[in-house]
């Protein structure tokens, strides 16, 4: 019955999704987000960042079908540059460079695009249909959750993140505190009176969001491919991109036992594609007859963590609209998205946004759908993109960072904000501090903030009401499970990251 | 220098020309703007900033009005939700940190403006921050409870709060609010104390009333198009609306004064506002769209869907409104606390 209605949703979304105007913006989307996320060094998180600002001004359905185009479109493209070029743009592309590049050097690139396209295509399909079937029980818990079952599920984002972006947790807390602390600059959210602005008439505004943003992963980017001096070196022509049987015919189980494990694993808060697309490669290296041909080029090698992280990546939607939980970096920036388009994330979101949101779930369909038609054809306008030299490439992106970061209030502060963390992030990332705790506690510490101060007056100042109301209390208790599993998780993904780092993989 | 850096050079030289003279074109433009900016107002896309989440009152209003004003000056107007503060986080955006040039609206609101300026000792943002240009909209607030609720009317309810404020909880859309104004002047009338009762500070109706239907708060105190959505849900019901005639929307609620509880006079009204030293034809240019824009069958039929009454108002009788509305909230919040 509720799977029904939200068939009926799901249609309409898809109605809406293949209106003109709307399939023109999944089609930009996608194709601007694998132009950012082709240029070498350049991920789905930094090509959100750098294009959010362009879609603040759409109107919130388009902007949003633009955003998750992109961020789908650098998916796409972070693979292009992970097998022709040995570039992972984002951690979870590592697994794909394993076997991609081999394949590109004995120049069977082009299949292996072909496999990671369709793999793609593949599990996107899988987490729209996740989420028609999972969407309902979610909503239908919506009005459930009061101020202590939002805190709780703060306190839950909060630990996760913290606890995920790998490395010290020591310095992921104190990462957190100071984006929390630059949160609290403005106008409190509850008082609407003004605080920390220090008599800085800029600092009443509070820090933008989408400045910090730009600043801690575009300029940051940007600074670090000065650093290494970033060259692409091209191998060979990459050959068709249209697989052959025998390729489909190997692929077809790992893609499908890929996508399965990404998208289950995908639905749990916090659990990132780097984690899964790992799980999914040494899961088919165990499988397989022939392990020792892993590493070396096997078509299944690519298939398996393309299909995962493309899963998970879907999945970490339902988190993220139903929970307002970001499982990875680039999802922390569409919540940001998500948040300037005024639209909190929730179990609410379903139930008062729902028009919205199968709309954008129907367009990642489509925009999966349009990335397999449109790249395929399009792949060696992508390799040659690649060619651009840096010293070109860099003033361009930062122009894009200014206009971007300057075009949001119209002000020069913001540009000189993007600049100080893009410095700042610089220094964070050479000495290992992680920058996502930092961007989720400002985005999330005055949610935190609000539902706390909502709850205490639920509980006539008493906090313990948390404690002893079945939802929040059951979401506390999820919160330190999951805590555990997803150190156990991010632990042996760190061990992978790095032995292949002694192989001699990129790893950013 | 090799072939290879030649070109290398070149390339850059290219680079440096197209960067040049696209600079040169921005400039030139911006020069045109500046001696045209009077007549030709708008020239280019009018921010038009909701202080509210999407999905509010207010934010209905705005989007039908820019989307009139949109196709009648051929310009983007864009609507923008600035949320937080009750409000006052995108006024004072709007008002402080924008320019005045008219690129900039804001649509005001009771809460943001009279509500705000009683409420806060140091507001943000106050009157004279502003020129009020038009009004738009208003609407009579109503008084919801879960569907579910015990209270079979708003007698019964008054009574079971005056004799239990301390387990009154009430979602408010901001500190100083019409949520909380509302909710102060009818509990003066009624005799039950302010103070012991608790309020839950939300980002606007669309976080607010979910509150209620959901059992985390007891009332919501909104517009009645802000309600509509979950009344029709049946997830609440309307106990009374105030003012002294029935809304038009809610036919079968009876007002707080059939009920025999009087002298509710809080309502909710939105319109258009620009920073202080904006230029007057700007604000005429609104002015006379918005009047036109109150005539138009679409418009007013929009605003009919949104459950909201058309309340047309010129800039100097608005302004002389909006004085006479913060004398008397003023005084209000000094009796009630609420003023920080």
């Amino acid at each position: 019955m509720l799977i029904i209605e939200t068939f009926q949703l799901l249609l309409a979304g898809f109605a809406s999704a293949l209106t003109p105007e709307h399939l023109l913006m999944a089609a930009l989307g996608a194709l601007i987000g694998t132009f950012v996320g082709v240029l070498p060094g350049l991920g789905p998180t930094s090509a959100i960042a750098i294009l959010l600002p362009v879609t603040a001004g759409l109107e919130p359905t388009q902007g949003m079908i633009m955003l998750a185009g992109i961020y789908y479109g650098a998916m796409y493209g972070g693979s292009t540059t992970a097998i022709l070029l040995n570039i992972p743009g984002e951690l979870s592309s590592v697994p794909t460079c394993l076997d991609g590049y081999p394949l590109a050097k004995k120049g069977r690139g082009g299949p292996a695009l072909g496999i990671s396209a369709l793999a793609s295509f593949g599990a996107g399909v899988l987490g729209v249909i996740g989420l028609v079937f999972f969407a309902p029980i979610l909503a239908d818990q919506a009005l459930k959750f009061g101020p202590p079952e939002y805190f709780a599920l703060m306190i839950l984002a909060l630990t996760l993140m913290v606890s995920l972006s790998g490395g010290s947790l020591i310095k992921s807390f104190l990462m957190g505190a100071f984006g929390y602390t630059l949160a609290l600059v403005g106008l409190g959210p509850s008082s609407g009176m003004p605080r920390f602005d220090y008599g800085v008439p800029a600092l009443v505004g509070g820090f933008d969001m989408i400045s910090i943003i730009i600043g801690l992963f575009a300029i940051t980017e940007v600074l670090k491919g000065i650093d290494e001096k970033r060259t692409a070196t091209l191998i060979g022509k990459p050959g068709s991109v249209y697989p052959k049987k025998e390729d489909l015919r190997v692929s077809a189980g790992p893609m499908l036992r890929g996508g399965i494990v990404g998208f289950f694993l995908g639905l749990l808060p916090g659990c990132s594609a780097a984690i899964t697309s790992f799980l999914a490669y040494d899961m088919e290296k165990k499988l397989s007859k022939h392990p020792e041909k892993f590493g070396q080029g096997t078509i299944e090698g690519v298939a398996a963590p393309e299909a995962a992280n493309n899963a998970t990546s879907s999945a970490g939607f339902i988190p993220l609209f139903s929970l307002g939980i970001p499982s990875s970096p680039p999802l922390a920036i569409l919540l940001a998205g998500l948040m300037i388009y005024g639209l909190t994330p929730g179990p609410v979101l379903f139930e008062q946004n729902a028009s919205f949101v199968w709309t954008v779930i129907a367009s990642m369909f489509v925009g999966n759908a349009m990335l397999l038609v449109l790249n395929l054809p399009l792949v060696w306008v992508w390799v040659k993109l690649t060619r651009v030299p840096y010293g070109i490439m860099a003033p361009i992106i930062l122009m894009f960072c200014t206009i971007g970061a300057y075009s949001v209030r119209n002000s020069m502060f913001d540009v000189w904000v993007a600049f100080l963390f893009g410095g700042l992030g610089y220094v964070f990332s050479k000495y290992k501090w992680p920058v996502v705790p930092l961007v989720l506690c400002f985005i999330l510490g005055p949610l935190l903030e609000e539902s706390f101060i909502q709850t205490m007056a639920m509980g006539s100042g008493d906090l313990s009401i948390v404690l002893f109301r079945p939802f929040s209390l059951t979401i506390l208790l999820a919160a330190g499970a999951l805590l555990v599993i997803s150190m156990i998780l991010n632990r042996r993904t760190q061990q992978r990251l790095k032995e292949e780092r002694d192989r001699g993989v990129d790893v950013a | 220098m090799s072939r290879r850096e030649e070109e290398s050079v070149k390339g850059y030289k290219q680079w440096a020309a197209v960067m040049i003279s696209l600079l040169l074109g921005v400039a030139v433009s911006a020069c045109e703007n500046q001696a045209t900016a009077e007549s030709s107002y708008p020239s280019k896309q009018v921010e038009y900033i909701v202080p509210y989440s999407a999905g509010g009152g207010v934010d209905f209003v705005a989007r039908a009005a820019a989307d009139y004003l949109s196709k009648e000056w051929g310009q983007p107007i864009v609507v923008v939700n600035k949320a937080g503060g009750g409000g006052a986080v995108g006024a004072e955006y709007a008002l402080k940190q924008a320019k005045n040039d008219g690129y900039t609206a804001l649509a005001v609101n009771v809460s943001n403006t009279t509500m705000l300026a009683a409420g806060m000792k140091t507001p943000p943002i106050t009157n004279e921050d502003q020129v009020y240009t038009a009004r738009i909209g208003k609407g009579t607030l109503a008084f919801a409870v879960k569907a579910d609720a015990p209270w079979k009317d708003f007698a019964e309810f008054s009574a079971w709060v005056r004799a239990n404020p301390e387990q009154l909880t009430w979602t408010s859309v901001g500190p100083a609010g019409f949520s909380a104004f509302g909710v102060a002047e009818w509990l003066d009338v009624i005799g039950a104390d302010f103070a012991k009762t608790r309020m839950i500070v939300t980002k606007g109706a669309a976080d607010s009333v979910p509150k209620v239907a959901g059992g985390h708060a007891i009332l919501a105190v909104h517009t009645v198009g802000e309600i509509m959505p979950m009344l029709q849900a049946g997830k609440v019901k309307i106990l009374a609306v105030s003012g002294d005639t029935r809304s038009p929307f809610l036919p079968d609620v009876p007002t707080a004064e059939e009920q025999g509880i009087q002298g509710l006079s809080v309502f909710w009204w939105t319109g258009v506002s620009f920073p202080k030293g904006t230029p007057e034809s700007v604000i005429r240019k609104w002015e006379e769209a918005i009047a036109k824009m109150e005539k138009d069958p679409a418009f007013l039929q929009k605003l009919s869907e949104i459950q909201v009454e058309p309340a047309y108002a010129v800039s100097e009788a608005f302004t002389k409104e909006t004085q006479a509305e913060t004398t008397y909230y003023l005084e209000l919040a000094t009796k009630k606390g609420i003023r920080k």
